[in-house]
């Protein structure tokens, strides 16, 4: 063990449990560091500040391979204990969780109550403050900001502050929680947060159909006004929902909300369509989807854009599943790429986000392919300022040392 | 300051810089008209480059500067309290693309509000965030301020509506944030730029989400015995699931203001309060949701939940909301629009305590609120050439801050902390958490000299915490 690991277990007790090194995203961790509460958290930040000591800092663990590469941390610090007592406010339809609480407990905590949290769970480990973090999206629920009220973090000076309130309307002072959430932990450590719950809907319906030929028609139908999830999938992601489809492509539609409203959709989109009623589990089959692959893209285009860019990245030898409505597509590539292919495709990908005007970020990948490459997107000319912002708040650079945007 | 204006003057030509007293008279004040200071200068650019020359000759001469919109904030944010060069931007007034398929539009900050929703109908689409200024604000102006209004119960805030940015950095650089797909890389600096009230930046483009204009509107009208029982109903409203597009109660006071003014709607002034709600949506959906909305009027205690029969209706049940400033005007020189926001189900307790300072210092205060988000505005006419009573309306302001703080509300809902709420920071933030924001401040403008004298109090912070800074931030406001 070295002599700053040793100290810094001397001095966080047992919140510091030093082991052998432990090879994770490029670096060789020493011990791993897990607070149980904000202030141990504030703790730990203070103490690697003064130390000067990296920090990797973890969720649940669902997307880990979604940063730049190497890091340079030399301890992990460890979120998921971070389960201050949670406040549901069923009247107002607010609620506040610990960043440790994962998705699956929190709809526990919400089951029966007519709320639910409208984030997607990046799989079963995933946590509230690694959703928050990485700005994780889902088929279901739009992007995490949109249902942050406020925040509590911990930034690497050791000082616990709060961002937002409790409150649904609020323009008190800047609006710190933008920053923090998809910060990828850049910038301090979410501990707590206070959330807009949105009400369940009365009635929900899934189908599927062969993909449209006609773009058009394709974004047409998926703006129904209670469509939830729109999605295209390619045949060999999920041949069983061709098989559904009876079509090499099929377009997934959820919809959801007022009884009458979602009755309606059904009955125009199963003429329009062609569509046919699907079981519910079809939802979770995308989830599960999105978050597979060793190597994953995720392109975001203006959504008349989407076709042209699922094409390019077909011909790039990507599979694709594709939102419409967002204009969101996530690319799949076989995980045997070595290097050169592997630049070829990301170049491929990112020639065709950027001409589309949008905006890409690898996922998913290999360490090796990811070292050295900033595959977080483009950089453009606000690189100077984001990294004015990352040295504003963590200047000892001990968050994620490595892994943020514009560091490779 | 000479030197400074005769460059501008070769910048903008002799048109496009304001200078002489009554020219910058009407840039003393925003929509507060109690904070007040001339500028030194107004400058009126045309675009971003004009913006850019405008910034690096201010910075050349150490002066300051303001952004502007159409000048009708609520918190003083738009005035040169250093006597500073203001950058209006109301030429900037283009709409530069509207792309109909993709539900988004390309603006730059002088276009009003109302305007693109007037532009965009033809498409189907309208731009959901509708402050109540929305005939004359700007989109500018509402970037600075996050603005709000009565629709952004369901539909949000315009944070929630904003994709991408061009800002001219306080450094005179020009640097596009976001992306119009929303998914840019790195930091969120729109969000964080969206409600920062023009201290980071002078934003000289922006995209915009657009929405689908709602296949069926309707406007219910509860009339009530009292707030009380006009809350009880919000509550068991939102209680229940429904997610109206807008939840607006308007007191007694205020009923009867507008009553008595050209506004008047034929509202009952023996009425409690009343309760606008709109629905909106597929229409399939919409009627099962008036009914349901009607019935929890009526257990909540209404003596009437009608619903408008027509488009004239309509306006006439909205007149009675936002006709209140304007009858307002009426009873006095000066009207004061508080903003606060509360948790929901506080509004009855609080909106007594409300009204129990506003007695306790002789004013003739009302409200009328966004009671579906907590968020309150009383209404305070007052005359402020008259000290005393002018001491009492801010005596009571604060005190009204307080009990919303202690109820765990925050200070500003809506209009933003500006020149008016900044010594009332510490009420809702620790040290810490005004440091971290005076962190963002100093990443983007280490010397504040973009709009200084806002948002953060002036006993602290600024210099101390950033040597840098030239120490505007310190100069007291007289």
């Amino acid at each position: 063990m070295s002599d700053a690991i040793a100290a810094l277990a001397r001095e966080l007790g047992a919140i510091c449990t030093p082991h052998a090194p432990l090879a994770l995203e490029g670096a060789q961790l020493e011990a791993t560091l897990r607070p149980r509460s904000e202030v141990e958290c504030a703790a730990v930040l203070a103490a690697l500040s003064r130390a000067k000591l990296g920090a990797l800092i973890t969720g649940g663990g669902t997307k880990l391979a979604a940063a730049n590469a190497p890091c340079r941390a030399r301890v992990r610090l460890d979120t998921t204990a971070l389960r201050d007592a949670s406040e549901i406010d069923l009247d107002e339809g607010v609620a506040r969780f610990g960043a440790g609480e994962t998705l699956a407990e929190i709809e526990t905590q919400l089951a029966g109550s007519i709320w639910q949290l409208p984030l997607d769970a990046p799989g079963a480990s995933g946590t509230l403050g690694g959703v928050l973090a990485s700005a994780a999206l889902g088929p279901r629920f739009g992007h995490p900001r949109d249902v942050v009220l406020g925040l509590r973090v911990a930034l690497a000076s050791g000082e616990l502050v709060k961002t937002g309130g409790r409150v649904v309307k609020n323009v008190t002072g800047y609006d710190l929680g933008k920053l923090f959430v998809g910060s990828n932990g850049a910038l301090g450590v979410i501990t707590a947060a206070w959330l807009r719950l949105r009400p369940r809907a009365e009635r929900v319906e899934t189908l599927i159909a062969p993909a449209p030929g006609d773009a058009a028609l394709s974004l047409a139908a998926v703006r129904a006004p209670s469509a939830r999830v729109a999605a295209l999938v390619d045949d060999a992601l999920a041949p069983e929902l061709s098989a559904l489809a009876r079509a090499p492509r099929s377009l997934a539609i959820e919809l959801a909300g007022d009884d009458a409203a979602v009755a309606a959709d059904r009955a125009a989109l199963l003429a329009k369509l062609g569509a046919a009623p699907a079981p519910a589990d079809v939802v979770a089959r995308l989830r599960e989807i999105q978050g597979s692959g060793e190597i994953r893209l995720r392109v975001a285009v203006l959504p008349t854009g989407l076709d042209a860019a699922c094409r390019a990245l077909a011909v790039a030898g990507a599979r694709t599943l594709a939102f419409p409505a967002r204009g969101i597509a996530y690319a799949f590539f076989a995980g045997s790429a070595n290097d050169a292919a592997f630049g070829a495709q990301l170049s491929a990908v990112t020639d065709a986000a950027r001409g589309a005007g949008g905006a890409w970020k690898l996922e998913a990948a290999p360490l090796a392919l990811r070292s050295g490459r900033e595959v977080l997107g483009d950089r453009g000319g606000a690189l100077p300022l984001q990294c004015a912002v990352k040295r504003a708040y963590d200047p000892g650079n001990v968050l994620n040392p490595g892994r943020g945007f514009g560091e490779p | 300051m000479t030197a400074l204006v005769a460059e501008l003057r070769e910048i903008l030509g002799a048109e496009g810089v304001l200078g002489r007293p009554e020219e910058l008279f009407v840039y003393e004040a925003d929509g507060l008209t109690h904070h007040s200071a001339r500028p030194s200068a107004v400058t009126l650019p045309r675009d971003a480059a004009d913006v850019q020359r405008i910034v690096r000759a201010c910075r050349e001469h150490g002066v300051p500067f303001v952004p502007r919109g159409a000048g009708t904030g609520l918190s003083g944010g738009a005035v040169a309290c250093h006597g500073g060069v203001v950058i209006e931007c109301a030429r900037m007034n283009r709409i530069l693309r509207v792309d109909p398929e993709n539900r988004i539009a390309v603006v730059q900050p002088g276009v009003v509000n109302a305007d693109l929703s007037k532009v965009v109908a033809k498409h189907g689409l309208f731009y959901a965030p509708d402050p109540s200024s929305q005939q004359s604000c700007t989109l500018g102006g509402n970037v600075a301020e996050n603005s709000g209004g009565p629709h952004t119960l369901k539909f949000g805030t315009t944070t929630n509506h904003v994709l991408a940015l061009e800002l001219v950095l306080p450094d005179g650089e020009l640097v596009r944030l976001g992306n119009p797909a929303g998914l840019a890389s790195g930091f969120d600096l729109v969000g964080a730029v969206v409600g920062s009230e023009g201290t980071l930046g002078i934003v000289t483009e922006i995209t915009v989400r657009l929405m689908p204009l709602p296949e069926r509107v309707e406007t219910l009208l509860g009339i009530f015995p009292d707030v009380v029982s006009a809350c009880r109903a919000v509550s068991a409203i939102i209680r229940s699931g429904l997610v109206p597009g807008a939840l607006e109660i308007v007191d007694q006071r205020t009923i009867r203001a507008v009553e008595a003014s050209v506004y008047a709607a034929g509202m009952p002034t023996d009425a409690g309060a009343i309760l606008i709600i709109e629905l909106d949506g597929p229409s399939a959906a919409v009627a099962a949701q008036v009914e349901r909305a009607r019935a929890h009027c009526r257990e909540a205690g209404a003596r009437e939940a009608l619903v408008a029969r027509d488009a004239a209706e309509r306006q006439r049940f909205w007149r009675a909301r936002k006709g209140a400033f304007g009858a307002m005007g009426r009873l006095a020189p000066d009207l004061y629009v508080h903003d606060a926001v509360v948790p929901r189900a506080k509004l009855p307790e609080i909106l007594e305590r409300v009204c129990a300072i506003g007695d306790a210092h002789r004013l003739r205060l009302s409200n009328v609120f966004h009671a579906g988000d907590g968020n309150l505005h009383p209404n305070i006419s007052f005359d402020r050439r008259d000290a005393d009573e002018l001491a009492r309306v801010l005596k009571a302001g604060e005190e009204i801050l307080r009990v919303c703080v202690e109820a765990g509300g925050v200070i500003s809902g809506e209009h933003g902390i500006g020149l008016e709420k900044r010594e009332y920071m510490p009420l809702v933030f620790s040290d810490a958490d005004l440091a971290a924001q005076i962190a963002l401040r100093d990443a983007f403008d280490p010397e504040h000299v973009c709009n200084p004298g806002k948002i953060f109090p002036t006993t602290r912070f600024c210099t101390e915490s950033n040597p840098k800074a030239r120490g505007y931030d310190r100069v007291a406001f007289e």
